[in-house]
């Protein structure tokens, strides 16, 4: 008798490791779910930037996005006619709650403030950004940040 | 939520134990087959202590951690629960050792928590912590122990606690790795730098290979040098002229250092020395494969036969006791922790932390991969434990400090995860990590269920003679159901008796050292229980118990009154006496002398296989004679009075059937060797054959010694014979030939005759019942090694006249 007792025992030994990574699977894909969520749940505060190329009238253009390219290419956010332009020359992405300008290595540099950028840099209302002959001035939302829901699960 | 997981995963963690430890305590029951047992019980102590550590562990790393990754703890906790439980199943006492020392690393462990979370005392007392470390180690060298007495000297030890400082060893070495190369901004493969580190590790693996006899800690020792300097450089190149080396260094060492040797060896071709060099990775694998898939439940196994199953061998142990489930299982939450670990290391905050998290996942990983892998001959064999499972306090009390140095660096409170300019390295680290674990699962299922059934039936698998100790093995009887070998004792203790022990040569024995022999082993499957069970049965058993079923009694033709006749008359002679029915085979005597006592195997067994007079031989079946003049009878019934051609006499001799092994289910031998009629030998079994034809009117039976097998449902079945009796003489001719060997006074014919081989006389006696006898026709033959026709007559007579007056 004690046989399959033991038998019993010993499929639910199986039953209970196998629950213990099934669980640990799980978990870790609520994680990603998490992760995606709370990533989507994220939002981008507004940018408005003028676009002034030489002698043409300003335009002025406003971004709800998290990364904005500019470049001569028709495919980027702001496509810049001009020249002096590269194809992808420049981005602006926002992460960790704020606005970064990056220049991506392009022939003439992008210039902030009179100062070429070199490393991802953080831009604020007012900036003015220089791309070949063409200037951008930043204007940003006073809308106010909105964190990102991490903790939807309560606490045990 | 991250405690919500972990605290969830912590729960089943401990319901697998609590499961563990119950079938633990029950399974004296099942091995024994009965509930009048005594349980183990002593294995709770180290339940109860392992639930009160994880639950303080896991409060205080909510405390302490609140961001910690939750997967950690819990596959710990379960490895360390799970190999501490093996430990308790395998020895007592070291099951005790180890629950001290896990309380003594989950006291550390805990105490690491409140420690400064940036680790940065570990990074500026690196070469304190690196020499101190080295400088222990060195110690060994000229205080080194072993605490089993035999083996590589890596022991520190006072007052019976023992320590292997070559295990902290491997963590310092991580640590001073990972602070070295973090404090320079870049690091260049041809750069000045990195000659110190490497002269180090070098020297420190050359000193353990050479001096220490440690194959096992010199190789985890370069490849986790190689493996951090590879992370930090990018350098691929790194990694491959490493393995070069390494492959070098075996090849040299293979040819030069003994070890190296040894175990290569017994890797390549472990087969070809079973019980010697390569015993262990024999007895591994056949462990592994008892385990089938789901196990066969802890303690119900038997790991102990595996040497040093308690720490380089746990791993064997716990795939014969929990089967293919549970390795698979074991390998996913080690592969839990290092995929953990990598992610840790991705996300640290700074350079420093992320080689140590990386190193560490380095450090446990190989080592699993190296005695896992070792055990299932996929790898040379390391002496190595397996990290969190194995026994050993300076093992376990590295692996936990490893755990907690992961757990430190997961708990980022909204730290950014440092630039990482080439990810590469850490892909290729998790890359390979992963296809060692996949070729260990592969290997898991190879053995244990592809290779695994072939395995157990080699007949140096102990197991079976462990099963008989618990299973009752079947009866072996006479024809009137008198017990000749039968097993006495209870459950755990059974002992194979032998009631009437001059049978011994033919009867055989069954003997957990010497094997079996004889009807034993001709037998066994019937004895066993694996023939004449129905299959359902057999399947069942060895899914609940692991051993096959009770045994069945089988039934032999020999008739002990007159066997006690014949063994009586020949006690003190070498030779032996054949009583047969003639017309059905049945063998009713069958006595060999020097016989032996197989009750007293245990003693004598040695000296009886260096017996000159060969007691352990059967003279009857296999001893084999030159004929000389004892077929005489036959041939005046094949050719009257003439005198045969040489090749009429080989025809005569085949049809006889003297150049055959005669059918039956015993061990026999016959004449390979000599082709002409003059020279060849017969056995006794062969000519008392031929013998019976003239009893029979000139048909020869086919001889037959297991009559009948007991089945517990259709109860005695009897055994056919292995073919059909044959006409080979014209009867009449048969019947006149065996009148004109009549014994005065008698109801047979007789007939003696003489041979000689190698000077010594061999005396043959011939005799069987006439044609006109009423009753059953029997067939006699003598034969002894000395030249006695009178104490032959002697023999045949008191033995044909007992059998005709029955």
């Amino acid at each position: 008798m004690s046989g399959p007792i033991v038998l019993v025992l010993r499929l639910i030994t199986s039953f209970a490791l196998y629950a213990f990574l099934g669980w640990a699977l799980f978990f870790l894909w609520r994680e990603v779910q998490r992760q995606g969520q709370s990533l989507a749940n994220r939002r981008v505060p507004g940018i408005s930037i003028t676009v002034k190329h030489a002698d043409d009238t300003p335009i002025l253009k406003h971004f709800a996005q998290p990364e904005i390219t500019l470049g001569r290419d028709p495919g980027c956010d702001i496509p810049l006619m001009d020249d002096t332009v590269s194809t992808r020359h420049a981005q602006l992405t926002y992460h960790h709650t704020q606005w970064w300008l990056e220049d991506l290595a392009s022939m003439n540099g992008t210039i902030l403030n009179d100062a070429p950028v070199t490393m991802p840099t953080v831009i604020t209302s007012g900036d003015e950004i220089l791309c070949g002959s063409t200037r951008l001035t930043i204007a940003l939302s006073p809308n106010v940040v909105i964190e990102p829901t991490l903790r939807l699960e309560k606490h045990e | 939520m991250h405690d919500a997981t972990q605290s969830r995963l912590l729960r089943w963690a401990a319901l697998v134990l609590l499961i563990q430890s119950t079938i633990l305590t029950i399974s004296p029951a099942v091995r024994e087959r009965t509930w009048n047992v005594d349980f183990r019980l002593s294995h709770w102590l180290g339940f109860f202590v392992w639930l009160v550590l994880m639950n303080f562990a896991h409060r205080s790393t909510t405390q302490q951690l609140p961001e910690r990754d939750p997967y950690l703890l819990p596959a710990a906790g379960l490895l360390s629960g799970w190999g501490l439980l093996t430990i308790w199943r395998l020895d007592e006492t070291f099951g005790l050792r180890q629950t001290v020392w896990l309380a003594v690393s989950v006291i550390v462990f805990i105490s690491a928590l409140y420690l400064p979370k940036n680790l940065v005392f570990l990074r500026r007392y690196k070469y304190v912590l690196l020499s101190g470390g080295l400088l222990i180690t060195a110690l060994t060298l000229f205080f080194g122990t072993n605490p089993l007495g035999v083996g590589p000297h890596l022991w520190l030890g006072c007052c019976g606690v023992y320590f292997q400082p070559s295990e902290p060893l491997k963590l310092l070495l991580v640590i001073y790795l990972s602070a070295y190369l973090a404090d320079r901004a870049s690091i260049r493969l041809s750069s000045l730098p990195l000659l110190v580190p490497t002269l180090v590790v070098t020297g420190v693996a050359l000193l353990l290979l050479l001096v220490q006899r440690d194959l096992g800690t010199a190789s985890i020792f370069v490849s986790i040098f190689t493996i951090i300097i590879f992370l930090a450089t990018g350098k691929r190149r790194v990694l491959l002229s490493v393995i070069f080396f390494l492959a070098l260094a075996l090849a040299v060492g293979y040819f030069f250092i003994d070890i190296i040797h040894v175990r290569v060896e017994a890797w390549l071709d472990p087969w070809a020395d079973p019980s010697g060099q390569s015993y262990q990775i024999i007895q591994s694998l056949l462990a592994i494969a008892n385990g089938g898939t789901i196990g066969r439940g802890l303690g119900i196994g038997s790991p102990l036969l595996v040497p040093v199953a308690i720490s380089d061998f746990i791993f064997a142990a716990i795939a014969e006791e929990t089967g293919l489930a549970g390795t698979m299982g074991l390998l996913a939450l080690i592969w839990l922790i290092l995929a953990r670990g990598m992610i840790t290391a991705l996300h640290s905050a700074d350079r420093f932390r992320r080689y140590l998290a990386a190193g560490v996942v380095a450090y446990l990983g190989i080592q699993s991969v190296l005695i896992i892998g070792g055990n299932l001959r996929l790898l040379p064999l390391t002496g190595v434990t397996l990290p969190f499972v194995s026994y050993g306090g300076s093992s376990l009390l590295t692996s936990f400090i490893a755990l907690v140095i992961l757990l430190i660096i997961s708990n980022m409170e909204d730290s950014e995860p440092a630039a990482l300019p080439n990810p590469k390295p850490y892909i290729f680290l998790a890359g390979l990590l992963a296809l060692g674990f996949a070729a260990l699962a592969f290997a898991s299922v190879w053995w244990s269920v592809v290779r695994g059934p072939d395995l157990l039936n080699r007949t140096d698998n102990p197991r079976r003679s462990i099963a008989d100790r618990y299973v009752l093995r079947g009866e072996l009887l006479d024809r009137n159901n008198q017990p000749i070998n039968i097993t006495e004792g209870a459950s755990g203790t059974y002992n194979r008796v032998y009631v009437y022990p001059d049978l011994a040569p033919i009867s055989g024995y069954t003997h957990p050292i010497y094997g079996q022999a004889g009807l034993e082993a001709t037998l066994d499957d019937y004895l066993r229980g694996l023939q004449g069970n129905p299959a359902s049965l057999i399947w069942w058993d060895h899914l609940l118990y692991g051993t096959p079923p009770p045994g069945l009694n089988v039934r032999l033709s020999i008739d002990l009154a007159l066997q006690t006749e014949a063994d009586h008359l020949l006690d003190g002679r070498v030779g032996s006496v054949i009583l047969m029915n003639a017309q059905t085979g049945e063998i009713l005597v069958m006595a060999s002398h020097p016989t032996y006592d197989p009750n007293k195997l245990d003693n004598e067994g040695d000296a009886l296989a260096a017996d000159e007079s060969a007691p352990l031989i059967n003279r009857a079946a296999q001893g084999l004679y030159p004929i000389g003049t004892a077929l005489l009878p036959l041939m005046r019934a094949e050719f009257g009075d003439t005198q045969p051609t040489e090749i009429a006499m080989n025809e005569f001799h085949q049809k006889l059937g003297l150049h055959q092994a005669p059918l039956i289910n015993m061990p026999v031998s016959f004449d390979t060797d000599n082709q002409s009629a003059k020279d060849i030998k017969v056995s006794p079994l062969q000519l008392s054959l031929a013998a019976a034809v003239l009893s029979h009117q000139g048909i020869q039976p086919v001889p037959r010694i297991a009559m009948a097998v007991e089945t517990p449902e259709q109860g005695w079945v009897v055994l056919a014979a292995e073919s059909q009796p044959v006409e080979l003489i014209q009867p009449r001719a048969a019947n006149e030939a065996a009148s004109s060997f009549i014994v005065e006074g008698k109801p047979y014919w007789s007939h003696s005759g003489m041979a000689v081989v190698d000077k010594n006389p061999i005396t043959w006696l011939l005799a069987g019942t006439l044609p006109d006898w009423g009753g059953t026709p029997l067939v006699l033959v003598i034969a002894l090694e000395e030249s006695n026709v009178s104490l032959a007559e002697h023999i045949g007579n008191s033995v044909l006249d007992l059998a005709l007056n029955q």
